[in-house]
């Protein structure tokens, strides 16, 4: 009976290892966690900073990588300019989004389309410090030694369809996104590394503009 | 040898699609037209599709598989996948992934088509023959309803137009070129009976 407990002692614990991330672990305090992300995040009127962008296609072992700069002004201003492998640019004015594609320009308004608005709002989200507020998502945090992992999981129909989790991870020392990581059902994945930051320079709203 | 020939003309009046029908037979190799045939290698096209009045854009990645089948995994600039669309060395076809918006069956039999068109029929295709005019040589692949069409110079040397016809009209034409070791920099395919047009420009990665 002693070994039959410690086998079934043994295999939930496996399982339960299995459920959390590798090297990390349910975030102690997490109370304390959300009040300081919320201080950092109150803090940070504006951010700009490099991006790296991973597309991974698991089943044909291909990796597509883009880069650009990044932009973000409280409240809900962001600008992500793609440079590799092609320019791309995306404004992201409150509502309304502004996208021009080599000489094509197009507006749209986020607020036509639920999903837009939903998508849009992980990132404003994540950076602004409000993504535990956001009810679109399921939210657990964990920690390692350098950082957290804030796994975000799709609540809803919609956003099951594209996603199976958003991993974010947010450094310790400075409570900064450090990369964004969307996972789809099927295996791929799209991972975002912010790197180059520099927090509160002045950034004017003209570049945010939406002609 | 004389019902041979004969044969051969009933074959090619009865199997002529009447939107080919002012042509005059041709002699050839029709496995000839395999020296088009894209050799992509995961190769990296941005890509623009405009379906009545929605314009979508991303990224376009066309892989060849070990096991001889073709993948193409058509995603926007954030990674968002749209489509992810395997076609077997036996003409099977898999719509592996595609987003709700587009998971709707004229959509996905037309993309098929469309990329069926520029990936070039099989060898030894059976029912495959040619046709010619004064300036150039037609290689038509009859399908269930209409034709796959490759037209040439009659030298063989330049690929001018690929089509997919109904048994009345060409209904989509496409162009694939500036190859480059195989691979073809630029690829349009526009459809004449409704606004929809897919535009290709190769990326180097």
């Amino acid at each position: 009976m002693r070994k039959i407990t410690l086998l079934l002692f043994i295999l939930t614990s496996a399982i339960a290892t299995k459920a959390q991330l590798a090297g990390y672990t349910p975030v102690s305090d997490l109370t304390k966690f959300k009040e300081q992300f919320a201080v950092i995040a109150k803090k940070t009127e504006t951010i700009k900073s490099d991006f790296v962008q991973e597309k991974n296609l698991s089943m044909l072992s291909e990796k597509i990588v883009s880069k650009g700069k990044f932009w973000f002004k409280k409240d809900n201003l962001l600008r992500m300019e793609y440079t590799r492998p092609y320019q791309y640019l995306m404004i992201l004015n409150k509502g309304n989004m502004y996208i021009k594609d080599g000489q094509k320009e197009n507006k749209v308004s986020t607020k036509s389309n639920k999903l837009f608005q939903q998508i849009n709002k992980i990132t404003i989200d994540c950076v602004q410090g409000t993504v535990f507020n956001n009810p679109d998502f399921i939210t657990k945090v964990y920690e390692n030694k350098s950082t957290y992992l804030v796994e975000l999981t799709p609540a809803g129909k919609a956003l099951k369809e594209f996603f199976k989790n958003i991993n974010v991870t947010i450094d310790k020392s400075d409570y900064e996104v450090t990369t964004i990581e969307m996972s789809e059902t099927s295996g791929d994945n799209t991972i975002i590394r912010f790197t180059n930051r520099e927090i509160n320079t002045i950034t004017p709203d003209a570049i945010f503009a939406i002609k | 040898m004389r019902y041979l020939l004969l044969s051969s003309c009933l074959f090619i009046l009865i199997g002529c699609s009447p939107v080919y029908k002012n042509l005059q037979p041709a002699t050839g190799d029709i496995n000839y037209i395999q020296k088009f045939k894209s050799v992509f290698n995961g190769t990296l096209y941005k890509a623009e599709i405009d379906v009545v009045g929605h314009h979508l854009s991303g990224l376009l990645l066309i892989k060849p598989l070990p096991d001889s089948s073709i993948r193409m995994v058509f995603s926007n600039e954030m990674g968002f996948k749209f489509f992810d669309f395997e076609f077997k060395k036996n003409g099977d076809f898999n719509a592996l992934y595609v987003i709700k918006q587009m998971d709707k069956k004229p959509v996905i039999k037309t993309l098929k088509k469309d990329f069926e068109l520029i990936l070039l029929p099989q060898k030894d295709t059976p029912k495959a023959y040619l046709l010619k005019d004064d300036h150039s040589l037609y290689y038509i692949f009859p399908k269930q309803k209409g034709s796959f069409c490759y037209i040439t110079d009659l030298n063989g040397n330049e690929m001018k137009t690929m089509e997919i016809a109904s048994p009345h009209k060409p209904i989509v034409h496409a162009i694939m070129k500036n190859y480059t070791n195989g691979v073809p920099d630029t690829i349009g395919i526009t459809h004449t009976n409704f606004n929809f047009t897919i535009s290709l420009k190769k990326i180097e990665r």
